[in-house]
């Protein structure tokens, strides 16, 4: 049986897809150059766009039975637009297809950050809470508009069964993501008076639990987490670095403005250190007996190992 | 030792530490989901521990009969900051034999507030959404809530003691969940800063839900915000433990809540009445005798 992975040339889709060796035979499909040698996937294609005939190509090529979609666009290195055509229309391009070309299986991989950053959130978010990110923060509009993509898609298309996951920040030595790389730098700024609770999810857990998802058969929409929440700047410090204090009245226009040019977070999620999201993610460790293996702590230690995927 | 252990002392004994170790959930890191961390609440309550018992000299009766496991704590509010609130969780971490971590549940708009936000989640106080409160209540937590709101603690003199309009949430979590009710009078709180007036238009352009003025505040300026030291009593009733539908219309929610509405007036009364001969300074905060 073939499943195609999306966003292949990261890290995380390489674990997920040696967590599946054996079980599947895996096709790899990103945008980006494959930099790294692997054997993991049976074959791989550089795509131009996921909403490209080139991606129906692969489909028709390989009729693969599953799709596990990861290849989502960061806000840290793209404009909105961009995130726009990749993270919204190439998801609604891949599902569409799956649907016509009967994949039994779909995994999409959404975000915490949809639920948003509120003062008003209460701790251990159930996934049947409202989307409050685009209301908030228009940055993030893409991000909730490819999770309404997947669950529309999850409720049409009864036959191919779907699992949206909303995963905590997942961070890990191997990962390039924008929290890791904001962990893993030696100054972490943070906002001065705010210490929002934060949740993390190790690499290898996240990548297990993808891989549970592909293999269990409930349908529906999930929140995944590690194992309980911590201070962002007790997190800073378990992962080496040290905690940089600034206000806020400093820091988002400070952020607005070197966000422009790409090199540090995007200013909007800021707002994530300030309010806790807090997610449950009982119904997913229920439905797909799913544990997490690393502690929070070894969680945020293990930023200070060299990379090992 | 550093000199700030020398001031004030940790108030937890190794026996006290274990056991509200055991009762909070707390992950590798030494935290819960809502953010309370026991070695921050520990550094709190060693210095507010003074206060407790030096300046305002608590005298706090009934604490042993709190039943364990899930409870809900609800008091009259009043004095304009939640000094009530601070002063019944460090009654129940000073004073039984088997000392607990109390709940608040606070205003919504607290988390929005620098460095008290925190500062309060750390001690283990939680935004007062129903989802929180059940979910606590689920875990064998103490939750303190003050059904009164704004409206009790924001109140001017002229209506201190005299119970404000209560809401119904409270009860029919208690149903929901099976959580017995204690009710609880803190007679003194509501003159550590007496309000004679609240000017409502200033509030609004400042976006608080008061503003008050009191005797000193703001004449003498920031010193008119030290608390004044009044001698506090907390008293916890019986407990009173509910049955029924807790989807059951309001009306019938409205009598179990007048219930425990008129235990705590009953207790407050007996509290006043109960209280040693008024000192200059509690006359001037206009005590009732």
């Amino acid at each position: 049986m073939s499943a195609l992975i999306t966003g292949a040339a990261g890290a995380l889709s390489r674990m997920v897809a040696r967590e599946l060796t054996g079980e599947h035979e895996i096709i790899g499909l990103d945008l980006r150059p494959m930099v790294r040698e692997t054997t993991v996937f049976s074959s791989y294609y550089r795509l131009k766009r996921y909403n490209h005939r080139s991606t129906d190509e692969v489909f028709r090529r390989h009729k693969p039975r599953a799709l596990i979609h990861l290849g989502v666009r960061g806000a840290a290195a793209s404009s909105q637009r961009q995130r726009y055509t990749q993270n919204v229309l190439g998801t609604r391009h891949l599902l569409m297809l799956a649907a016509r070309y009967d994949v039994e299986r779909v995994v999409v991989l959404s975000t915490f950050h949809v639920y948003g950053a509120h003062e008003h959130n209460p701790v251990n978010i159930r996934e049947d809470a409202p989307l409050r990110a685009s209301q908030d923060f228009p940055e993030l509009a893409d991000a909730v508009e490819l999770d309404h993509t997947a669950t529309q898609f999850l409720w049409r298309f009864r036959d191919m069964s779907t699992v949206l996951l909303r995963p905590a920040h997942i961070v890990g030595p191997s990962l390039r993501n924008r929290i890791t790389r904001l962990l893993k730098s030696q100054y972490c700024p943070r906002l001065l008076g705010f210490d929002a609770m934060q949740q993390f999810l190790h690499e290898e857990d996240a990548a297990r639990a993808i891989a549970l998802a592909l293999r269990g058969r409930s349908v529906g929409v999930y929140n995944v987490a590690g194992e309980g929440a911590l201070p962002y700047s007790r997190a800073i410090r378990l992962a080496g670095g040290r905690p940089v204090v600034i206000p806020r009245l400093l820091l988002y226009p400070l952020f607005r403005q070197l966000s422009r040019f790409r090199v540090v977070f995007p200013h909007h999620l800021l707002d994530y250190f300030r309010y806790a999201t807090i997610i449950d993610d009982q119904a997913f460790r229920q439905d797909f007996g799913f544990e997490s293996r690393y502690s929070l702590v070894e969680t945020l230690a293990s930023l200070q190992l060299p990379a090992k995927h | 030792m550093s000199p700030r252990r020398d001031l004030f002392p940790s108030p937890f004994s190794e026996e006290t530490r274990a056991m509200l170790l055991q009762s909070a959930r707390l992950n590798s890191a030494g935290y819960d989901a809502w953010g309370l961390n026991l070695e921050s609440l520990e550094r709190a309550t060693s210095v507010a521990s003074v206060l407790y018992r030096r300046y305002f000299r608590v005298e706090a009766s009934g604490v042993d009969e709190v039943p364990q496991g899930r409870v809900l704590l609800v008091a009259n509010h009043g004095g304009q900051l939640p000094i009530d609130g601070a002063l019944i969780a460090l009654a129940m971490l000073l004073e039984p034999e088997q000392p607990r971590v109390v709940r608040g549940m606070v205003e919504r708009w607290f988390p929005t507030l620098p460095f008290v936000g925190t500062f309060f989640i750390r001690c283990g106080q939680v935004v007062g959404d129903p989802d929180n409160c059940r979910e606590l209540l689920n875990q064998e937590q103490a939750i303190m809530v003050f059904p009164e709101g704004v409206g009790g603690i924001g109140k001017t003199m002229r209506k201190h003691y005299q119970l404000q309009e209560f809401g119904t949430g409270f009860v029919r979590l208690a149903l929901e969940t099976g959580a017995p009710i204690v009710p609880v009078a803190v007679i003194g709180s509501e003159e550590i800063y007496p309000g004679i007036h609240n000017l409502r238009t200033l509030a609004r352009l400042l976006g608080t839900p008061y503003v008050p003025i009191t005797p000193f505040f703001p004449l003498l300026g920031p010193l008119g915000m030290l608390p004044l030291p009044v001698r506090i009593q907390i008293r916890f009733g019986q407990s009173m433990l509910f049955e029924g539908d807790p989807d059951q219309p309001d009306e019938e929610v409205q009598h179990k809540v007048e219930q425990v509405k008129s235990s705590i007036q009953h207790m407050l009364d007996e509290g006043i009445e109960a209280r040693p001969r008024l000192r200059m300074i509690d006359r001037l905060a206009g005590v009732r005798r």
